[in-house]
């Protein structure tokens, strides 16, 4: 069924030169020869063989339909190329983002792209990048690091104790950074990201309370901020614990498992799966001594396929 | 995709679909929508589950001596869907005309 776009080029071609004759408008096999091999650079590889398949078919058609291709002028025949790549470039943005939704880099990306936001909002109020820097170095060690540092002990020591940590070497990883380290650098950046947009949420919301009651306002800004902090630092850490161990992608597809009134005789709670199909994840219901923490069960390779999505 | 949020273009297209017509061009031109119009929205279609598409078997092809079509279809919910559109939009049965003989 898949075949690749040179191979229909060259079926296209011989077929064609028998056919449609000199009566074929050249924008016509400008499209077929130029124009679709480029778009279908763009289509994501495993659909690039069947998408160009479908365009030659359709391509096909209006080439050999007499009636049709004495319609094509030069204004339909760019209305067409738009088509084609309107096309390839629609799969490649669907594509993109169910391959990003979940993933570590999404939520990396959010929360750059947040931090911006609020640097720009910050940088408005300010008004030049002087007064910006000089607001931002005030306030950052004058009042945040004063109260983040507390505040970062509250959310990690009163966080439930559970082994955050990528548990041992997973089947398959052959990636230049293990999957223990990627795990840890990816909790480090969102941990940073998570602060950093804390802080700049901070200053962009106690705006309005610095002109209003000048410098009191700094009181809303500690107690903001560590309010931010903690609530920032708890959701960092739950969201790293619901992350497959090998893809860094959010767990998914909640399914209950066992009733509760078994539970001294075997655990009952929530599993979660990885949607590329590395893995489970057992939340326990109630703990027990042999159920303490969150299993991740890594699946062999072969799992991939009845659990990915 | 909730069929009380279908823009007009996928409601025609639905309703072409539902009149038989079956692949891109054919679509094309008994709408009148643009290419660059129609292949998004029979992706998005059937992404969301409301249109099904399957290739055309080899021989038919071969026998009419042209590469086999890609042919789209409604599934159940695109039928719903479709119903709904039309009774929103009564003029699309008037719009588009049946589809009488199957198109080489």
């Amino acid at each position: 069924m898949s075949r690749g776009v040179h191979e229909d080029e060259e079926m296209e071609g011989e077929s064609g030169s028998g056919v449609s004759g000199s009566g074929v408008p050249a924008s016509l096999d400008f499209l077929a020869l130029r124009v679709l091999p480029l778009a279908s650079r763009l289509v994501p590889a495993v659909r690039r063989a069947d998408w160009a398949r479908e365009w030659q078919a359709e391509l096909w058609q209006l080439r050999h339909d007499g009636r049709r291709s004495r319609g094509v002028d030069f204004s339909s025949a760019m209305s067409l190329a738009y088509g084609l790549v309107a096309d390839a470039a629609w799969l490649r943005l669907d594509w993109t983002r169910d391959s990003m939704r979940g993933s570590a880099a999404a939520c990396l990306y959010t929360l750059t792209a947040y931090c911006l936001l609020c640097a720009a909002m910050e940088l408005e109020v300010a008004g030049s990048w002087h007064s910006f820097w000089h607001v931002v170095g005030a306030h950052f060690f004058g009042s945040f690091l004063f109260v983040a540092v507390p505040a970062m002990v509250a959310a990690v020591g009163t966080y439930p104790l559970r082994p955050l940590r990528c548990d041992h070497a997973h089947i398959g990883a052959k990636k230049r950074l293990s999957a223990r380290t990627r795990w840890n650098l990816f909790l480090a950046a969102k941990i940073a990201l998570t602060l950093i947009l804390g802080f700049l949420a901070t200053l962009v919301a106690t705006v309005p309370a610095r002109m209003v009651v000048g410098k009191y306002a700094d009181w809303v800004e500690l107690l903001l901020a560590s309010v931010l902090v903690t609530v920032g630092l708890r959701w960092a850490l739950l969201n790293q614990e619901q992350r497959c161990q090998k893809c860094l992608r959010m767990m998914g597809q909640p399914t209950r498992v066992g009733p509760p009134s078994r539970n001294f005789l075997e655990w009952n709670g929530m599993e979660l799966v990885c949607t590329e199909g590395h893995g489970l994840l057992h939340v326990p219901e109630m703990q027990g001594s042999w159920c303490w923490y969150d299993v991740w069960v890594e699946l062999e390779p072969g799992w991939g396929g009845i659990f990915g999505s | 995709m909730s069929s009380g949020k279908l823009s007009h273009s996928v409601a025609i297209l639905l309703k072409a679909l539902s009149l038989g017509y079956q692949f891109g061009f054919e679509i094309m031109e008994v709408t009148g929508l643009p290419s660059g119009t129609v292949y998004p929205a029979l992706r998005r279609l059937e992404r969301d589950g409301l249109v099904s598409s399957q290739w055309e078997p080899d021989e038919e092809a071969t026998k009419e001596q042209r590469p086999a079509r890609r042919y789209y279809e409604l599934t159940r919910v695109g039928k719903e869907a479709e119903s709904t559109a039309t009774k929103r939009y009564p003029l699309l049965s008037r719009l588009l005309p049946e589809k009488l003989v199957k198109s080489v």
